[in-house]
């Protein structure tokens, strides 16, 4: 099986990288940058660990190939705040207490970040808790029933929203 | 669970991906990837070890939506999270925008394509239903060129569909809703997001208060979707209703005979597909109605 | 609030330190460890139930690019002692095995062959390529197969494919039911339901050929046992064998054991001389794990005309699959022979019980492993309410014992003391209002809608007493904490638990913090580095932490500080007596002017202990161990409301109230987190999971498609009450871990009895509790 070259921006940076066909985008992250904060928690598609953002859109890693990432860019957790800082998503789910474990959290936080990043651009997103649980019913959690993950995506979309709201107003 | 190995391939166009799969020996021993969204699971699993890929990504335009009369035409590479979110796609078949919510989850959905899901053909999904249900017509390019199937001459089997090993849909071709027309798609699954255990897509035309077409097509129950034609003849002519719907639910039920899994029985299914064909047809009528 | 505050941590919403790098993506999961030079492995598993391993050909994998070996079963064997994992249960017939199979496979996903290779897509190419032949046998799936006349048997040395049968007799039973008004009877098929913690199994072994060390970072929830136990399979001395763990990503009780994937591992990387890991995927985890609540329980109720309880007389089998391991199967039966007369006045009961082998995976400990019993009783509860003509309220108010009436002797015979379920209970009662429950299902009744309303009440071990141990036949064990003050005064401390979500970082730093007088930032928690920490048999699990590791921490923290103001009491010219610690500094009461910091004095400890108070103990590093007095119990009463869709047979939850005693809360935060994080795991386990298995044998659940973990709009919002009863123990806080999934289950299904009971639908008798199910007991459908 032949290799390819792939160039990727990678949380804002050029990677370069020989790739057998077949390596998930999960494994490349993980493995080839040792980007680990990605987790692998079914490598099917449902369980929603493995969930980063491809040109923007959330996406699950183990459902898409290294070479599908060639020439896009891809966000991880490690990308969404500067080391030792934690971006309003994540300032928002450690004031709710979300995560036990944490072996689900980069997923969820990626999902949750995605809808921010929505929010703040006054695009459509969930607003009320029965939304904002369909809407993360990707990601599966085992630990913690889900209920303080809403409360931190609530805390953190409700905030988004009010800055989107604002942005707006000042434009006008 | 990684994916065993294959020869990849990435054309950048219909014409090259053709020639791809009719240049190798056996074009049964590829797989041809468009979002992946189905195709990945099954080669991380190794339950699919296909020699080649050929993978659509690169290809270019075909995610295009347009709109020419009565036809609305979505690229078979187009991103189901972008039909969902098309105006224009609410606006023509709106029955898609419905289906799409209830499609996997949104990353899924940004990733996974209208032709992807069709051509994958899962009895269970919700886009082949769809597809059935409004008589979608399909557009293949092979080595003799480009031909469109009728959808249903598409399903033909269990993951199964009538294109060629040598030929790639480019689109998918859907009528679109006229005046009287209402159309639901919905389904019980056990979780939000689910493949369902059973899921109807309805669509009707009003003329008066009075049916003048109903199409039914039923995901979950066989081996392919399926039109409950009897259900469709009854209605044909008759007024939306408790009692007519009552009747299509009966007639669609006492056609099925689906198989028993871990998720449901199949007497489960066979009961529950009428109950949804009759919550469906109450909301298309409904819609219908709104439509006049 | 801001951890810079001092003092009053204990009982504050601190946010967790764990959750710093949690949330950053900076953890380090087992899968994290990526040094250079391991290797990865991969198990080839068996595809069959129940055969005789005729042949394997594993040439061509050996031969493949990146292959750096493959190892059979005989091969491993060779390398390894056989397995025992239940010697230390009396009467338990629990047959040795070796690592990788050899001879017979008793369960699909059995590992039969071990592929080392550079990467693991490499390792699954070559495991492609392997041929095992089997000569298959019949495959004995269910616990009536096994115990069946002429069953097939999996063992030689196990007749009848009994493992273990059990007895537990208090009070006389036949009088019980001589004298009953009336005779109850029920009977519960739980189905089998698992862990599925969100990370598998999985470790990295790692020999050093320079010193003969042996190093295993493993994902597991026990680091000593797990220590003890591999040197001993593997011959490697004990002394030379260390186990670390970092990060976690959960475990419910999957992680307490010791599995032969883990002997399998260190005995390839003291064999290859190398580092090698292994991390188990979601189907070999789904698959090969194991799982667990696959019993039977049937239950005959003795009681009076006004629903006094007299008397149960209780049967139990448990399917423990092939292979008996840690947990061993009877201490699950035990516990839950011994839990389930509940928090009631039972004056005679009789239970017995049976464990049998069959060709599934492992049954393993899942978080309450013993919730059969509730489930068996809350629902009797309910059924004796409706043949007497009482309310579920008034059944339970008329059995359940007070706390102020304790001690007292529990149904099962041991003392019952500081249980407050009936007073949990109570607030529960008085949360609700019945009458406007019963109004609201008549109205939705007359629109179509069918409502049904659950409630239940329980206690549980956490972490129970001695003699209740004492009676299980498995230790109640002390817990060990090593605490010392660094030179510069800030405060390490060394916790024998493992926590996989817990939050003991944060939450024994609360506690040590308010003990010693210093910041919580600067109280830091070691765990998990069997070098460090102290030898206990369990690391986490059993709800221990919230009393044992709490008291540990105190003892401890007492201990040290006991010391500093002695050695302070000597340069302040002062008495012990009159010393304070606030901010890291000590002084004497009422005269803050006189004072020395605690750096200062601990900077002098260790660098000029010549130079300091002489005749006090100068060593500010203490190894404790809290005896965990006489124990105590956590307890809770639970309401579920659902809507069940009668077409459909979808059964919403639409509301879920919790009033639970934990006694002292150290952090709310955490203490939701697993209330609620048990209830749902309850839920799912109900309406949603199923480790199930064909008539052939084979799995039917390997991936998450068809194993249903509930997702966040399957699991409702949960409202909880605190008691916070506290027994006159030091430490007044007890565990909380488990009874969310313990209780959850019986609500959910007497609400599910409620709402039939209006509609004439059978009770369902055999979980899960599908669609397909409600749809066949409403009898829309045959089944």
């Amino acid at each position: 099986m032949s290799h390819r070259e792939i160039t990727v921006t990678v949380n804002g940076a050029v990677r370069t990288a020989t790739v057998e066909p077949r390596r998930t985008l999960a494994d490349f992250l993980r493995q080839d940058l040792g980007l680990t904060a990605t987790h692998l928690g079914c490598e099917h598609g449902v369980c929603g660990a493995c969930t980063v953002l491809l040109d923007g859109d959330t996406v699950r890693s183990c459902l898409a190939l290294a070479v599908h990432a060639d020439g896009h860019e891809v966000t991880t957790v490690e990308g969404i705040a500067e080391p030792g800082e934690m971006h309003p998503v994540q300032s928002a789910l450690w004031e709710s207490g979300a995560f036990q474990c944490g072996f689900c959290t980069p997923g969820f936080v990626m999902t949750i970040y995605g809808l921010e990043q929505d929010a703040r651009a006054g695009r459509p997103c969930p607003r009320s808790r029965t939304e904002i649980r369909e809407e993360l019913s990707g990601n599966i959690c085992r630990c913690s029933g889900y209920q303080a993950i809403v409360d931190g995506a609530e805390a953190a979309l409700t905030a988004a929203t009010a800055t989107a709201t604002t942005t707006t107003e000042g434009a006008r | 669970m990684k994916p065993a190995p294959f020869e990849y391939w990435a054309p950048t166009s219909v014409d090259e991906a053709v020639k791809i799969l009719s240049g190798l020996d056996d074009p049964g021993d590829a797989k041809v990837m468009a979002g992946g969204q189905s195709l990945m699971p099954l080669l991380n699993l190794r339950l699919s070890q296909p020699l080649h890929v050929v993978d659509l990504n690169a290809v270019g335009g075909m995610s295009d939506i347009s709109r020419d009369g009565s036809t609305l035409t979505i690229g078979a590479l187009c991103r189901q999270r972008t039909a969902e979110r098309s105006a224009d796609v609410a606006a023509a078949v709106p029955l898609v925008v419905e289906a799409l919510g209830l499609v996997g989850h949104p990353a899924i959905r940004n990733r996974g394509t209208i032709g992807g899901s069709i051509a994958h053909a899962d009895p269970a999904a919700e886009m082949p239903a769809v597809a059935l249900c409004l008589d979608a017509r399909m557009v293949a390019q092979g080595p003799g060129g480009e031909r469109t199937v009728a959808a249903s001459d598409f399903f033909d089997g269990f993951l199964s569909t009538a294109l060629s090993e040598d030929e790639v849909l480019t689109a998918v071709r859907f009528p679109v809703d006229g005046p009287g027309c209402g159309a639901a798609f919905v389904e019980v699954a056990r979780r939000h997001g689910d493949f369902a255990m059973a899921g109807v897509a309805a669509h009707v035309r009003l003329e008066g208060d009075v049916i003048a077409e109903a199409r039914i097509a039923v995901s979950g129950v066989g081996l392919t979707p399926v039109r409950a034609t009897g259900a469709e003849a009854g209605l044909r002519g008759a007024a939306p209703g408790d009692d007519a719907f009552a009747a299509a639910a009966a007639a669609t039920s006492a056609a099925l005979h689906p198989a028993t899994d871990v998720h449901a029985s199949g007497a489960y299914r066979k009961h529950v597909a009428g109950v949804l064909v009759r919550r469906a047809l109450g909301t298309a009528t409904d819609r219908a109605r709104g439509n006049r | 609030m801001s951890s810079s505050v001092m003092g009053g941590f204990v009982g504050a919403r601190v946010k967790r330190r764990e959750d710093v790098r949690i949330l950053t993506g900076t953890g380090r999961y087992i899968d994290d460890v990526q040094e250079r030079g391991t290797l990865t492995c991969h198990f080839v598993r068996s595809t069959v139930a129940h055969a005789r391993l005729v042949g394997m050909d594993v040439a061509a994998a050996r031969e493949v690019e990146g292959v750096v070996a493959v190892i059979t079963g005989e091969e491993m064997a060779a390398l390894t002692n056989p397995l025992n994992l239940g010697a230390p249960i009396p009467n338990l017939l629990s047959p040795t095995y070796t690592a990788l199979a050899t001879g017979k496979v008793r369960y699909v996903g059995e590992p039969v062959a071990l592929v080392v290779a550079s990467d693991r897509y490499v390792a699954e190419d070559a495991a492609g390529l392997i041929e095992v032949e089997y000569e298959t046998l019949p495959p004995v799936v269910t616990s009536e197969q096994a115990l069946a006349e002429g069953a097939p048997l999996l063992f030689d040395d196990v007749p009848g494919n009994v493992i273990h049968t059990g007895e537990i007799e208090h009070g006389d039973i036949d009088a019980a039911f001589a004298e009953a008004d009336h005779v109850l009877t029920d009977r519960i098929d739980q189905h089998r339901w698992g862990c599925a913690p969100m990370e598998g199994r999985g470790g990295v072994a790692t020999f050093d050929r320079s010193t003969g060390m042996l190093t295993y970072e493993a994902s597991t929830q026990t680091t000593h046992l797990l220590r003890l136990l591999l040197s001993g399979f593997i011959n490697q001395p004990i002394n030379l064998m260390r186990v670390v763990t970092s990060d976690i990503g959960g475990s419910f009780g999957l992680k307490f054991s010791i599995y032969r994937e883990d002997v399998a591992l260190c005995a390839a990387a003291k064999h290859l001389g190398a580092s090698l890991k292994w991390v188990e995927d979601r189907n070999e985890n789904l698959t090969a794990a194991g799982a667990a609540r696959d019993e039977s329980v049937t239950i005959e109720a003795a009681v009076k005309a006004d629903g006094t309880l007299l008397g149960f007389r209780v049967g139990m089998v448990m399917n423990n699959g092939a292979y008996p391991i840690m947990p061993p199967a009877p201490v699950v039966t035990n516990i839950a022979g011994y839990m389930l007369p509940g928090p009631y006045r039972l004056p005679a009961y009789r239970f017995s019980s049976t464990v049998a082998c069959t060709n599934k995976a492992s049954y393993i400990s899942l978080r309450g492993p013993w919730a059969v019993e509730t489930l068996i009783r809350e629902r009797m509860m309910d059924m004796i309410a409706r043949e007497v003509g009482i309310s579920p309220v008034e059944v339970r108010k008329r059995n359940l014992v007070p706390v102020t009436e304790q001690p007292v002797t529990s149904g099962a015979g041991f003392v019952m003391e500081g249980v407050t379920a009936s007073e949990t209970f109570d607030r529960l009662v008085e949360m609700i209002d019945l009458d406007e429950i019963r109004a609201e299902q008549e109205r939705a009744r007359a629109e179509g809608r069918l409502l049904g309303f659950g409630m239940g009440t329980f206690y549980e071990p956490a972490p129970g007493t001695p003699e209740f141990w004492g009676l299980i036949g498995f230790p109640f064990s002390h817990e060990p904490v090593r605490l010392r003050i660094e030179p510069d005064g800030k405060v390490t401390a060394f916790t024998t638990q493992v926590p996989h979500g817990q939050g003991h970082e944060t939450t024994l730093a609360q506690v040590i913090a308010d003990e010693m007088g210093v910041a919580y930032d600067d109280v830091r928690i070691v765990f998990g580095d069997t070098d460090a920490t102290v030898f206990t048999m369990i690391g986490t699990g059993g709800s221990k932490a919230g009393m044992m590791a709490t008291g540990g921490a105190m003892v401890a923290a007492r201990e040290v500080r006991r010391r500093v103001l002695d050695i302070a009491a000597h340069m302040l010219e002062a008495n012990p007596d009159d010393l304070q610690i606030q901010d890291s500094v000590i002084s004497v009461k009422g005269a803050p002017a006189s004072k020395v910091a605690l750096a200062e004095l601990a900077m002098g400890c260790y660098m000029a202990p010549g130079m300091m108070p002489q005749g006090v103990d100068l060593d500010l590093e203490a190894t404790v161990k809290y005896d965990g007095e006489n124990g105590g119990w956590g307890q809770g009463s639970h309401a579920c409301w659902i809507e069940v869709d009668q077409e459909t047979g979808r059964i919403g939850v639409t509301r879920y109230l919790v009033v639970e005693d934990c006694g002292r809360i150290i952090n709310p935060s955490v203490v939701d987190g697993q209330v609620i994080g048990g209830v749902a795991m309850g839920l799912g386990g109900m309406l949603l999971e199923h480790s199930a298995y064909g008539d052939d044998g084979q799995y039917l659940a390997g991936t998450f498609m068809d194993y249903l973990m509930p997702s966040a709009p399957e699991v409702p919002e949960i409202e909880i009450v605190h008691l916070e009863y506290e027994t006159t123990t030091m430490v007044g806080s007890r565990g909380v871990g488990e009874g969310g999934t313990v209780l959850a289950p019986a609500a959910l299904l007497n609400a599910l009895d409620d709402a039939f009971a209006q509609v004439g639908g059978k009770r369902i008798t055999a979980t899960p509790l599908t669609p397909t199910k409600v749809l066949g007991a409403l009898g829309v459908i045959d089944g």
